[in-house]
C-alpha cells in the first residue's frame, strides 16, 4: 500500500482526532513495567519500552470473560434462557504493538477461526481492532524472533507498521483498516520515494542486533515418538514448578476453561485462561489424568509449541520469539535450550548431552 | 559465597560416588542474567554443573515433597527450616536426606537491580561484596547489601538449622533486626487505607500461582483454588477472588512460613505477597513464641493444644 | 483479617457449648446488633464476577 510520514509534533493532535472514531489502547507504565491499557483522552502511548511484561493478547482475548448470563427466577420473562453479554465492538486501535505480538495473533487465529468452528468472542474482538505496530530498534537479548518466523520489523498481523525515525514516524500502511486509521488521524503526508529504502535499512539494522536464536530446521521431519520418548525430558522438567507464568505471558498460548458462577438465582458463564501446566488441566471426569506428572505436562508444552503445531499447520513453530517465558520463568526453563535439544535429537537420532 | 561452588561440587561428587545419595539437588547456571535453574545431578560428572551465587533464591526444599529417593540437597538457612517443616509434616523422611548446608549471606533482588539500571541488563558479574550489571551503554556496580531481597535483609537465620555437611564456616547472624516494621506500618493505617493498599498490591495478579507453586509449604494434592465441587473461590480475575486466594494461602502457611522469599521472587508481575505471611508470622511469634522450622523435635503450635494458648479473643 | 482491611468488629469469636442455649441466644443477638450497626459490608463481598 503506501507510506506516510507522521511528524512527531503532529502525533498527539492526530491521536486526539483518531480518538473520535477509535477507542485507543497503548503501552502504559504502571509501577515497574508496561502493559497495554485503554488510553484516556489526551493520554499518549508510552513508546519508551522494550516490550510489555505480559503479552497484549488480553486485549482481544480477556483473561476472564463473561460469555453468557442467565436467571433461573421464574417470575422473569427470560428465565432459563441464556443471553449473550453485550460487548463493545466499536472500532479500536492498538498502538505500539510489537511485530512479534502481532504475528502471534495470526497464529492464534488459526485455532479460533477454522472452516468448521469459529470463536465468536475472539473474532469479534479481533476484527474490530486495528493493529498499529511499532518496529523494534533495540531488540532484547532474549528476543529470538528472526528464527521464530518473524522479526523486529515483521509485518504479518499488522495494519500499519510505525518506524521511529527521530523527529517523525514512518508509517507503512499495510491494509485498508490501517489506511482508515491513518485517515482518522488526519495524517496525509505521503513519505518520499526513499522512505521504503530507509525502512528496509532500519529493518536490517534491527535484525542484525538479534543475538538469540532457536534451531528448528529438523523439527518438521522429526519422528514424533522419537522426540516424545527422549531421555532428556526428566532433566528439562525437573525445575518446573507447574505454574502458569509461561502460558499466561505467551502471546501464542490459547487454552481456556469454561465454567458457570451463580449467585442466588442468577448466574454467568465465563471463560478463563487455563494452563496446560496445571495438574488439573487434563483431569477426566472419571478421575483419570493422562498428564498426571510434571514431566508429562512440561513435555507436552514443548511438543505442542515445537512439534505438534509444526506438523498440523506447516507454518513453523507456535512461538514468535518474544522471550517472555524465558525472562519470566521463575526457575529459568529456557525454550531456546529445549528447542535446541529437540532439534539436535531429531538430527542425530541420539540424546543430547546435558550441558 | 562464591567459593561455595567448588565445595558444593566436591561434596556432591563425593556423595554420589559413594552411593550415599541417588541424586543431589542444587542449582546450575541460568541462561539469563541473575537467574539459576534448579537442577539435579545423578552422577559425579553431572555434579560439576552445580553452582552457587547470590541468585539462588528459589527454595529447593520445594523439590523434596513426597520423593522416595535418598537425596543430597543444597540448603541455605531458610531452605533448611523448610526441610525441618517437611520432616515434621511427613513429606520427607530425615533418613532420606543428606543436607548440604549453606551459610547464606543473602540473595540479591534482580528487580531492585533492574529498576536502577537505565536499560536491559545483558550481563551480571558478582564478587564477594558487590554486583555489577552491564547493558548497552551502561555498567553499574551495586553493593550487595543495598540490593538484597527484602526477606534476606531481615534474615535472622542465615545458617542452616539442620545439616549433614556444611559448605563453609557459619556466618554471623544479623543482630538488632526489626523484622516487622512493615507489618506495623500497615497496622497503623486505617481500615480504608489498608483496603486500598491491598487492592493496589494485588491488582497486577494474574492467578498464575507461581507464588503458590514455588512455596515448599504448598503441597496439597488439590489446592483450594482448584476445587470445583464445591467451589470455594472463583478462578478468574475478579478482585474478590484474587484477594481470597492470597489471604487464604497466607493462612494455610501460618506458623509454617520461613519468609524464604521464593513466592515474591517467583511472581512474574512483582507482587510482594509476603505482606500477608509476615503478619501471620508476627502473630505466631507474639501469641505462641513460635518461629517455624527450627527443630525437628518440636510440634508447631497450630498442631497442638496447650492450656496456656491465648484465647482472649474468644468472648 | 483486620490487617487485610476487613473492618474491626465484623469477625467475632465465642465459645458456646450445645448445652448453653441461653448464651447462644445472647451472643447471636448481640453480634447481629453489632454487625448491623457497622452497616453493610461493602468491601469483602463477592458479587457476580467483576471481569471483562
Amino acid at each position: 500500500m503506501k507510506m506516510i510520514t507522521i511528524p512527531k509534533k503532529e502525533w498527539p493532535a492526530g491521536l486526539a482526532k483518531a480518538a473520535g472514531s477509535f477507542r485507543l489502547f497503548g503501552p502504559v507504565k504502571e509501577k515497574e513495567f508496561h502493559s497495554f491499557k485503554r488510553l484516556d483522552n489526551g493520554q499518549l502511548p508510552d513508546f519508551s519500552f522494550l516490550n510489555t511484561r505480559l503479552s497484549p493478547k488480553h486485549l482481544v482475548y480477556p483473561q476472564s470473560e463473561v460469555m453468557l448470563t442467565y436467571s433461573l427466577d421464574e417470575s422473569r420473562a427470560d428465565h432459563h434462557i441464556m443471553k449473550e453479554t453485550a460487548a463493545d465492538t466499536t472500532p479500536r486501535a492498538v498502538l505500539g504493538i510489537r511485530p512479534c505480538d502481532a504475528k502471534a495473533f495470526v497464529l492464534v487465529r488459526m485455532n479460533f477461526d477454522t472452516p468448521d468452528y469459529q470463536d465468536p468472542y475472539w473474532l469479534r474482538a479481533y476484527e474490530s481492532t486495528t493493529f498499529v505496530g511499532l518496529g523494534c530498534e533495540s531488540p532484547c537479548s532474549s528476543c529470538f524472533c528472526t528464527t521464530a518466523g518473524c522479526g523486529p520489523f515483521h509485518e504479518e498481523g499488522l495494519d500499519v507498521l510505525l518506524a521511529d525515525a527521530g523527529d517523525h514516524f514512518l508509517a507503512n500502511v499495510l491494509t485498508e483498516k490501517g489506511a482508515a486509521w491513518v485517515a482518522a488521524g488526519g495524517w496525509t503526508q505521503t513519505a518520499d520515494a526513499k522512505a521504503g529504502e530507509r525502512l528496509a535499512a532500519m529493518r536490517k539494522a534491527a535484525e542484525a542486533k538479534i543475538t538469540s536464536e532457536v534451531q528448528t530446521k529438523n523439527l518438521n521431519a522429526a519422528e514424533t515418538t522419537g522426540l516424545y520418548n527422549a531421555s532428556f525430558w526428566e532433566e528439562v522438567s525437573f525445575a518446573c514448578i507447574n505454574c502458569g507464568t509461561c502460558t499466561y505471558s505467551c502471546p501464542t498460548c490459547w487454552c481456556f476453561d469454561i465454567q458457570d458462577e451463580t449467585r442466588g438465582k442468577s448466574g454467568v458463564r465465563m471463560r478463563h485462561w487455563d494452563s496446560c501446566m496445571y495438574p488439573l488441566f487434563t483431569l477426566h471426569g472419571t478421575g483419570h489424568n493422562p498428564r498426571g506428572t510434571k514431566l508429562h505436562r512440561v513435555r507436552q508444552r514443548f511438543m505442542h509449541k515445537l512439534k505438534y503445531f509444526v506438523d498440523k499447520y506447516d507454518r513453523g513453530i507456535q512461538c514468535v520469539g518474544c522471550g517472555r517465558c524465558v525472562r519470566l520463568c521463575p526457575v529459568n526453563i529456557d525454550i531456546r535450550r529445549v528447542c535446541g535439544m529437540m532439534n539436535s535429537l531429531a538430527a542425530s537420532g541420539e540424546a543430547c548431552a546435558i550441558d | 559465597m562464591l567459593s561455595y561452588t567448588e565445595t558444593i561440587r566436591e561434596i556432591a561428587g563425593r556423595l554420589l560416588t559413594s552411593g550415599a545419595v541417588e541424586m543431589v539437588i542444587g542449582f546450575r547456571k541460568g541462561t539469563v542474567p541473575m537467574m539459576n535453574e534448579p537442577h539435579f545431578a545423578k552422577t559425579p560428572a553431572h555434579a560439576q554443573a552445580l553452582v552457587w551465587d547470590s541468585h539462588c533464591g528459589i527454595n529447593l526444599a520445594n523439590y523434596l515433597t513426597d520423593r522416595k529417593e535418598k537425596i543430597g540437597i543444597v540448603a541455605k538457612g531458610c531452605d533448611s527450616r523448610n526441610i525441618v517443616t517437611h520432616i515434621i509434616e511427613n513429606k520427607i523422611k530425615r533418613e532420606q536426606l543428606v543436607v548440604i548446608g549453606v551459610p547464606c549471606l543473602g540473595m540479591v533482588d534482580k528487580r531492585k537491580i533492574a529498576m536502577k539500571c537505565p536499560g536491559e541488563i545483558t550481563e551480571v558479574i558478582e564478587d564477594e561484596g558487590s554486583v555489577t550489571a552491564t547493558g548497552s551503554g551502561f555498567s553499574q556496580r551495586f553493593e550487595k547489601k543495598d540490593v538484597l531481597q527484602h526477606n534476606c535483609s531481615l534474615c535472622i537465620h542465615r545458617n542452616p538449622v539442620i545439616h549433614d555437611e556444611l559448605v563453609a564456616e557459619p556466618v554471623a547472624e544479623q543482630q538488632g533486626v526489626d523484622r516487622y516494621a512493615d507489618v506495623r506500618s500497615l497496622d497503623a493505617m486505617s481500615p480504608e487505607q489498608r483496603w486500598k493498599y491491598v487492592e493496589d498490591l494485588l491488582s497486577p495478579c494474574v492467578r498464575c500461582y507461581a507464588c503458590r507453586n514455588a512455596c515448599p509449604l504448598c503441597y496439597c494434592p488439590t489446592c483450594f483454588v482448584d476445587e470445583a465441587r464445591p467451589q470455594w473461590v472463583g478462578k478468574g480475575l475478579d478482585p474478590q477472588d484474587v484477594r481470597t486466594f492470597h489471604f487464604l494461602r497466607a493462612y494455610h502457611c501460618a506458623g509454617r512460613c520461613t519468609d524464604c522469599g521464593a513466592c515474591e521472587r517467583a511472581c512474574p508481575v512483582g507482587i510482594n505477597m509476603r505482606v500477608f505471611t509476615k503478619k501471620l508470622e508476627k502473630d505466631c511469634l507474639d501469641l505462641f513464641g513460635w518461629e517455624a522450622g527450627l527443630s525437628i523435635d518440636v510440634r508447631p503450635p497450630l498442631d497442638t493444644y496447650r492450656p496456656q494458648d491465648p484465647n482472649d479473643f474468644i468472648k | 483479617m483486620e490487617h487485610m482491611g476487613v473492618e474491626p468488629g465484623r469477625l467475632q469469636f465465642s465459645w458456646i457449648s450445645s448445652a448453653e442455649s441461653t448464651k447462644f441466644v445472647e451472643v447471636v443477638t448481640q453480634v447481629t446488633n453489632a454487625i448491623k450497626k457497622l452497616g453493610p459490608n461493602s468491601n469483602y463481598t463477592k458479587k457476580l464476577a467483576e471481569v471483562a
